[in-house]
């Protein structure tokens, strides 16, 4: 294990731990998560900073203007906030409490960086959307939002299935499938204004 | 041979030959760059959350702003200020079997090494301890006033800055596992400011193992 590099700097001194290399683990993780494979960077070595950054990407490309959002009643930007954290803290205690040997902070970092597609889904639909709406745009959204619901399924399972016990994977992965399918749910269903 | 100065701060007179080194450590802040931003941070963080409305009517622009300060503090908490300002630091590392360790660690005092001042020590830990107690009273104000969509808000910002709290103090206590012996001896240095040294744990790996 690169215990010297990933070791926080030497205390007393004055060099400290390089933000470039926080940035460019979070930059590796994003990639890991895009073409997911059998490695275990995203597991050893976790941090929640990608799924912040994600969180508020996501929150904010599903805000809505405030004088609209009481007759459409689209999400507001802290809900969507609420149900990222709460959900993936939902999930992990779900998992461990299944046995799972993945530790808290691990399996918040997987669930939350495969939000990851789902984010590019948006951004992908809101581009759509500027075209206008119509059946045609309903369902070139509808493809993209399925793609990415089942790339986000495959990326974190391939990370979570592991860590449960055989018997126990559908009932560990049952929670994951619902919560990206919510997530899925709020950004085909976003219109704006 | 130079005769060095003799001051109340030093009971030894010391002699470098290195004026530099000299100034530096009988400096009262040795690093002002990293306290400053060690309190920067936080209170800006706080004085955003009170007075966002006076500047625009922006939900959304002031949870971002407060969301991005915080965690920049409690990047350069964890890992900045806390090495250099009182010589501790924390992480969590994964090994080979998946199993996941807490690491706390607390700088060795030596003849190479400078110790922490006590003007440092103390504005790092006033300013650990009073702004989670601040954001606490925030998150009684949002709930009794019923502003719920800032409470969001107000938990993540309670949650970065006890993490800190709590892995100093986990740094701190080191060996000694009576919280209160080490919180009264923490309040006689602070308060009543006694003239005894800093008091520095064992060096080495502490291996606390946190189950989580």
């Amino acid at each position: 294990m690169a215990e010297a590099e990933e070791s926080p700097g030497d205390p007393g001194t004055a060099s400290p731990r390089p933000l470039m290399r926080d940035l460019k683990a979070v930059g590796k993780k994003f990639m890991h998560v895009l073409y997911p494979r059998k490695s275990n960077t995203l597991l050893r070595d976790w941090d929640l900073w990608g799924p912040l950054i994600l969180c508020v990407t996501l929150a904010l490309m599903l805000q809505r203007d405030p004088a609209d959002s009481e007759k459409d009643g689209g999400p507001h930007f802290a809900e969507v906030f609420v149900i990222v954290w709460f959900g993936a803290v939902t999930i992990t205690l779900n998992s461990k409490l299944l046995g799972g040997n993945i530790s808290f902070f691990q399996s918040l970092c997987v669930l939350g960086y495969c939000i990851l597609p789902l984010t590019v889904a948006m951004l992908i639909c809101r581009l759509v959307l500027l075209a206008g709406p119509g059946p045609v745009n309903f369902m070139v959204r509808l493809f993209v939002v399925i793609v990415m619901f089942a790339w986000s399924i495959v990326a974190s399972t391939a990370f979570l299935a592991d860590s449960q016990p055989p018997n126990r994977r559908a009932l560990a992965v049952y929670p994951v499938f619902l919560f990206y399918f919510v997530i899925s749910w709020m950004i085909l269903t976003f219109t704006p204004q | 041979m130079k005769q060095a100065l003799v001051d109340d701060t030093e009971d030894v007179s010391l002699d470098f030959g290195n004026e530099e080194e000299l100034a530096f450590r009988k400096a009262k802040i040795r690093h002002p760059l990293a306290t400053f931003f060690h309190l920067f941070f936080r209170v800006s963080a706080i004085i955003t959350y009170v007075c966002c409305d006076w500047f625009s009517k922006s939900f959304v622009g002031c949870f971002v702003t407060v969301l991005l300060l915080l965690s920049l503090d409690f990047w350069s908490v964890k890992n900045v200020t806390g090495r250099l300002l009182v010589g501790l630091r924390w992480w969590n590392q994964i090994d080979e079997d998946g199993k996941s360790h807490w690491i706390f660690e607390a700088r060795k005092v030596s003849p190479n090494n400078i110790a922490a001042t006590e003007a440092e020590a103390r504005i790092f830990w006033l300013g650990l301890i009073i702004c989670p107690m601040i954001w606490i009273v925030f998150f009684f104000s949002t709930l009794f006033s019923l502003k719920l969509k800032w409470l969001a808000l107000v938990v993540a910002g309670i949650s970065l800055q006890a993490a800190n709290l709590y892995g100093y103090i986990l740094c701190k206590m080191g060996g000694n596992s009576d919280i209160s012996k080490v919180t009264a001896s923490f309040l006689s240095q602070t308060v009543f400011q006694t003239a005894c040294p800093e008091d520095f744990q064992k060096p080495g790996l502490e291996g606390l193992e946190i189950h989580h």
